[in-house]
């Protein structure tokens, strides 16, 4: 039969000097990263305010900035993964006050070890994580409309319950109890390099990154992510699992929420209940300004750590230079945008080689 | 042409049905796929096709009739639990993750590893040397196999997709209407590699609504109507004009020639007589 | 399989170590807070009034907590069902008004954060007879909306004395740091504070919903100008998160602040924070709902509709703090 079928293909000759599947050059690999954008973007605000403000330069500001880099972006690493995910997470800022509240309560009303307040509080993260990622993949609903009510739920339960178990809307100060000390070295105590104190937080942000980064690029797992969010479909049909993926995504961000609860609680012994609103934008724009795109099944953890390092730096920098602080928001808002800007210029530039 | 139809096919559906509820998606559907044959299926848009493709290939239960594999009945949870069977479905839009370099997509949702926990990591070395000489045995040269999938043109997403399911040791592959949105030039190349594929000694599955594409390939036809088989034919059974004739509507076609000549439309000859309906 | 084991084994470890360490808290915690109960008295034997309280409280505020804490202290004292309401925006604050019109209370307790958007329904609530008190806010529009009374502190009179304050301990350098750009009431205390103070002033701004923030800016701005001698903050939670940035910038610069809470009343006994101005939320909240009560009882009203009854600004500092410890321990000061 098959009559009309052309033969197998035969391989085609190699094309000379084609020999091995190349590489890109060195330069276009580097221009083709996510983080690229993010990094000029950075090295531009770094620079500006190095030049402007002199208080600027002196390295225990720089730790300073770090520090404030290292409270946004230990949650920006979970968000981003989400992000990359094809997810959205609205609840991320006020589930770090969840988080804190729960420790601390949970210590104070049955006086344990602080530290079972803690765990008490990572295990309900994680199950406020799950419940995210369960609700979102039984319903298929939009993550924005599941997320926005995960977000006023835990806003209102914030409230609620505090009122309810200590009385009043901030928790009683922990800071005499038993195993306080210990947590505050791990969660918020700060370390001497050189002349220089530097805050743990920035340690744990560090080695944070370093995790996802190698999560992402180099297991199972970093794989089926950018599966995921850059078309699930395609993946469920190769044999990704999608829901478990997505589910532990959620979870991710519970468990860095919970970690920077968990540094706010033992930095400032007590927790207002009503911190927190607002802060989920925040993670999202650094994810965004760090490369990760809002669609998904794109960008890198380095980048959303740039991204917070640059919302640090723009936040502080304003102070350094002695700014008009009347027009605070305003430059933060235009250091942003043309952080963004730049960022787009370059992958742009990037595409185009 | 061997003696393939006396062996046991590898997949078998008899009798198949199934309803989205109270809607009849299919009804007894029958369809024999033996290894390195080519069986095309073909079908207007909202015949069944793609429902029979879903069913197949796992995602999908069925209501009535027996899925056999290898002469055993199966119930498929998944596509996963299909791929553990040797069949693998290659989508005509959703193949590929298209930002994702070539090689991750290549060995996505069966990545290769190396080291032990906690430092198992993914063998990137091995991965990338594989997926670029499995390419290019079915003669696919790619500059970067880093570059995104999504760069790629149509055809050579569709082969990727292909050299993939074949390297993974699928002894039935499915494609789904894989030159839909195909030039004449990348429709060319993907249809070799449907060739090289039964070449292969894998049973294809080949969806499409082309009957030139079909008839330059195919072993056996099967056109569906309204969920349900209209025609099943051997190739030495068949015509192409007879297959074009099925595929376009039959009598349908031939009633509206009636009506086309009542308002004096020009050159407009005699259509072919269908026969050999099986 | 194998890979669950290691799950389990893991999850039994943890539960292993929880145990270890779950040993009941040997100091602080609830056990210790036992015993100290809140203000408790006799109740009126007068018939039962409904009296709203409509703030414009951002959820979550200590501050609020005490106005709310005062008034339920008086509700229970008078026999009145108190209906606590809140909402930051003015016109939803607006609406809650409305609410409380349509339910017909006996008398409507309100801040008046911005004037504009009551004037409508405290019309209304005094077309419905309804008695209507000012508290907190809106010091320089009672009068002229017509309502019953009001209590509260001139937070323009706050700054200035808490710039004389700063004048008489010699101080040349300041800064005002505001948890919330565009608040009214914040953006009086540090104009008050500037205007009056013989030094430099500077207003900066924070994110209030960001504790680790807060302490970032006001640290950078330490390193940023070393002459800084007081951080004033609008805020308890804030003055605290401050003294962590004095020290962390190596700082020699002191902490004042506007406003009280339990844990700032121990650090004003520590000596981590100066003084404290405080406008007594707990009065403002107690008085409004008290004078309601006297008025629909006995027609009595505070400063004959003319004068606003001041309830601060109190100063708190290191040589009257026992005094007020106890109180703060029990979350009402």
């Amino acid at each position: 039969m098959t009559q009309a079928v052309q033969p197998a293909p035969a391989p085609a000759p190699p094309e000379p000097g084609h020999a091995q599947a190349g590489r890109r050059s060195v330069g276009k690999r580097f221009f083709g990263r996510p983080e690229v954008g993010s990094l000029m973007g950075a090295v531009a605000v770094f620079v500006m305010f190095f030049v402007i403000a002199e208080p600027f330069r002196h390295a225990a500001s720089l730790s300073t900035v770090l520090y404030a880099s290292s409270t946004i972006g230990i949650v920006t690493v979970g968000v981003a993964l989400l992000m990359i995910g094809g997810e959205f997470d609205l609840s991320a800022g006020v589930a770090v006050t969840t988080s804190a509240l729960t420790a601390a309560m949970f210590a104070f009303e049955f006086t344990t070890n602080v530290w079972v307040g803690i765990v008490v509080a990572l295990a309900l993260s994680l199950g406020i994580g799950m419940f995210n990622g369960y609700v979102l993949i039984r319903t298929r609903l939009p993550s924005f409309l599941v997320m926005l009510s995960t977000f006023l739920m835990l806003q209102g339960l914030n409230l609620a319950v505090t009122k309810l178990v200590s009385g009043g809307v901030a928790t009683d100060s922990i800071a005499d109890m038993d195993g306080f000390d210990s947590a505050r070295a791990v969660f918020a105590s700060a370390l001497t390099i050189g002349a220089v104190s530097v805050k743990v937080t920035v340690f744990w942000w560090l080695a944070f990154v370093a995790i996802a980064t190698w999560v992402l690029l180099r297991t199972k797992v970093g794989n089926w992510i950018f599966a995921v969010g850059g078309q699930a479909d395609s993946a469920r049909a190769v044999g990704v699992p999608v829901k478990r993926t997505k589910i532990g995504l959620f979870m991710t961000v519970g468990f860095t929420a919970w970690f920077a609860g968990m540094h706010k609680l033992f930095a400032f012994n007590t927790v207002q209940s009503g911190e927190g609103v607002g802060q989920e934008l925040i993670f999202i724009a650094a994810a965004v300004i760090g490369g990760c795109l809002l669609t998904g099944g794109y960008g890198s953890a380095v980048g959303a750590a740039i991204g917070a390092f640059i919302f640090g730096m723009t936040g502080q920098g304003i102070v350094y230079a002695g700014w008009n602080p009347d027009w605070f928001m305003f430059f933060i808002g235009a250091t942003l945008l043309a952080a963004t800007l730049l960022n787009l210029w370059v992958r742009n530039r990037a595409a185009r080689r | 042409m061997t003696n393939a139809d006396d062996r046991v096919p590898v997949v078998e559906l008899e009798g198949i049905g199934k309803h989205y509820g109270n809607i009849r998606a299919l009804h007894d559907v029958s369809l024999a796929v033996h290894e390195a044959r080519v069986t095309c299926i073909l079908g207007d848009n909202g015949a069944g096709k793609s429902t029979l493709i879903k069913i197949v290939s796992g995602l999908h239960g069925y209501d009535d009739g027996t899925y056999r594999v290898d002469g055993e009945p199966v119930r498929f949870a998944s596509p996963r639990d299909a791929l553990d069977r040797g069949i693998a479905t290659v989508y005509q839009d959703l193949a590929v993750v298209p930002l994702m370099p070539v090689w991750r997509n290549f060995f996505l949702g069966s990545e290769r590893t190396t080291g032990h926990w906690p430092l198992r990591r993914l063998d990137v070395r091995g991965m990338r040397a594989t997926a670029d000489a499995e390419l290019r045995k079915m003669g696919i040269h790619l500059p970067d196999i880093d570059q995104p999938i999504g760069t790629l043109s149509g055809g050579q997403r569709q082969c990727v997709a292909i050299a993939r399911a074949i390297y993974f040791g699928a002894r039935v592959l499915i494609l789904d209407e894989p030159t839909a949105a195909l030039g004449v030039k990348q429709s060319g190349v993907v249809l070799k590699y449907v060739a090289a594929a039964r070449e292969a000694g894998l049973g294809v599955i080949f969806i499409t609504h082309n009957p030139h594409h079909a008839f330059l390939v195919g072993d056996h036809f099967a056109v569906l109507k309204h969920g349900e088989v209209e025609l099943d034919a051997a190739r030495d059974a068949l015509t192409l004009d007879e297959l074009t004739l099925h595929m376009a509507g039959g009598a349908e076609l031939e009633t509206l020639k009636h009506e086309l000549e009542r308002v004096d439309s020009p050159g407009l000859g005699a259509l072919p007589q269908p026969s050999g309906t099986a | 399989m194998k890979k669950r084991n290691r799950v389990s084994s893991l999850a039994a470890l943890a539960a292993a170590a929880l145990l270890a360490i779950a040993g009941c808290s040997g100091s602080g915690g609830k056990e210790a807070q036992e015993g100290s109960g809140g203000i408790g008295a006799g109740t009126a034997d007068t018939p039962r009034l409904r009296v709203a309280m409509i703030t414009h409280a951002a959820p979550g505020d200590t501050f609020w907590d005490l106005v709310r804490k005062g008034a339920e202290a008086a509700a229970a004292k008078d026999n009145v069902e108190l209906l606590y309401s809140a909402d930051p925006e003015a016109g939803q604050q607006a609406n809650l008004v409305q609410n409380a019109i349509d339910q017909k209370v006996d008398g409507i307790a309100l801040t008046l954060a911005k004037p504009d958007a009551m004037t409508g329904v405290v019309r209304k609530a005094e077309a419905a007879g309804i008695p209507v008190v000012g508290f907190n806010s809106g010091l320089d529009d009672w009068k002229g909306m017509g309502l019953l009374q009001y209590f509260g502190q001139d937070e323009a009179i706050a700054g200035k004395q808490f710039a004389e304050r700063l004048n008489e301990l010699g101080a040349k350098r300041a800064i005002c740091v505001n948890m919330e750009q565009g608040h009214v009431a914040l953006e009086a205390r540090c104009g008050g504070l500037r205007d009056n103070f013989d030094g430099k002033s500077e207003t900066l701004y924070v994110n209030g919903q960001d504790m680790p923030a807060v302490q970032s800016t006001i640290q950078a701005k330490l390193q940023q100008d070393p002459d800084i001698e007081y951080v004033v903050t609008l805020g308890a939670p804030f003055a605290l998160a401050a003294v962590q940035s004095v020290a962390d910038a190596g700082s020699s610069a002191k902490v004042a602040t506007f406003d009280t809470n339990k844990d700032l009343v121990k650090a004003i006994k520590d000596g981590d924070v100066q003084f404290a101005v405080d406008q007594q939320p707990y009065l403002q909240g107690y008085l409004a709902v008290d004078s309601i009560w006297l008025y629909r009882h006995n027609g009595n009203f505070s400063g004959g509709g003319e004068q606003p009854v001041l309830t601060g600004p109190a100063f708190i500092t290191k040589d009257n703090i026992d005094s007020i410890a106890e109180f703060a321990e029990n979350g009402t000061r």
